[in-house]
């Protein structure tokens, strides 16, 4: 792959033993788009290993961000999750993606969906003041099998509040609504489930139906995904692209295979 | 699994997809291009970027078809990763049927 670049690992914070996340700096000459990803990775012996992970950090941040999960005997996190602070971090030149507003006509309200890792990619576009100037309401999911995993919880829905930047936006018109789905919880299920039957509109403020000006991205499980097209199937909405905007966008959470 | 670049794709060669390709897996042919099946990560990025829906998982019926070419090709055709314009006349070449026949195959055969 062209244009491997190097970065330093900054911080690393273990969620569980199962997902990690961890920062590294960032050369001012890799751009990205809030909600993209990029090809990370390790030098080994052989080859270095690189896969596709979404930035958690805003495009505007100063170092980089990743949230991944721990996969026994997998070839990148079980050596990406002994990483620490000064551990040199491999990082392809181009991010790419479709969790972009650009591919969506526009709405009203956005929800941006996600299981596990799949939280990642909105971490990055709830921290743009751009989401909050397109959308009156965007309303972050996140479902999870065990409370744990709600990773950054604490950040949603506390710290980003009074972020100077955009506290106020977050305040005003970001909706989290984490949910779980194997352990007793305020919020307990699956989101499509929620999508279905209506309760999650129902969350949202006063216009509880769903609404033709919602729009959706979604990030998570290929289940999950596949679960989401069959309810956009259903409901006549179409999946957009920078070609034919639309009232949907997807991605997988990148696993390491 | 990986992606493909469909027959869709010949005498149009929009190239959106080159420039989003996160892994730089597309190779360039005259008529068309595809994909190197060894570098491509699955991320589906590129199948909705084109403009004609020339790009299908491997393991999609109009994908199926096309992976053994994409694999071949992609030996011999050349790195592409930046954006050019789409051949002359593409758009009345996007719906056409059978192009692979007419327009690629004698062109392969020695």
């Amino acid at each position: 792959m062209s244009n491997l670049r190097e970065a330093t690992i900054l911080s690393v914070h273990h969620w569980t033993d199962r997902l990690f996340s961890f920062t590294a700096t960032r050369d001012p000459s890799f751009r990205f788009l809030s909600g993209q990803f990029a090809m990370i990775g390790l030098r080994t012996e052989a080859a270095p290993i690189m896969r596709a992970y979404s930035m958690v950090s805003p495009s505007y941040a100063e170092a980089l961000e990743f949230l991944s999960i721990k996969v026994p005997d997998g070839p990148l996190t079980s050596r990406l999750k002994l990483v620490r602070p000064g551990d040199t971090l491999l990082l392809g030149g181009k991010s790419s993606g479709t969790l972009l507003t650009s591919n969506l006509r526009p709405g009203r309200r956005l929800f941006l969906i996600s299981t596990g890792t799949g939280l990642a990619p909105f971490m990055s576009i709830i921290r743009d003041p751009e989401v909050y100037e397109q959308y009156e309401r965007v309303v972050l999911v996140h479902n999870c099998r065990t409370v744990e995993e709600l990773a950054y919880r604490d950040l949603l829905t506390s710290e980003l509040h009074t972020d100077e930047w955009i506290g106020a936006d977050v305040a005003q018109k970001l909706t989290y609504i984490p949910i779980v789905s194997r352990e007793p919880f305020e919020n307990r299920g699956r989101v499509t489930d929620w999508m279905r039957d209506g309760s999650l509109f129902s969350t949202v403020g006063s216009a509880a139906e769903l609404h033709a000006e919602d729009r959706f991205m979604v990030c998570g499980s290929p289940q999950m995904l596949s679960d989401f097209c069959g309810i956009m199937d259903d409901w006549g909405f179409a999946e957009g692209s920078s070609n034919r905007p639309g009232q949907f966008v997807i991605e997988r959470a990148f696993v390491d295979k | 699994m990986t992606y493909v670049v469909t027959e869709q794709c010949i005498k149009c060669k929009y190239t959106d997809c080159v420039e989003v390709c996160p892994v730089d897996c597309f190779r360039e042919g005259a008529e068309m291009l595809v994909i190197d099946p060894e570098t491509c990560i699955d991320c589906a990025v590129c199948e909705p970027a084109c403009p004609v829906d020339a790009i299908k998982p491997d393991t999609h019926p109009d994908g199926i078809k096309w992976k053994e070419l994409n694999e071949r090709l992609s030996l011999i055709w050349q790195e592409v990763t930046v954006k050019s314009e789409p051949l002359p006349g593409a758009e009345s070449f996007a719906a056409e049927a059978g192009k692979f026949e007419k327009y690629l195959k004698n062109q392969l055969e020695p």
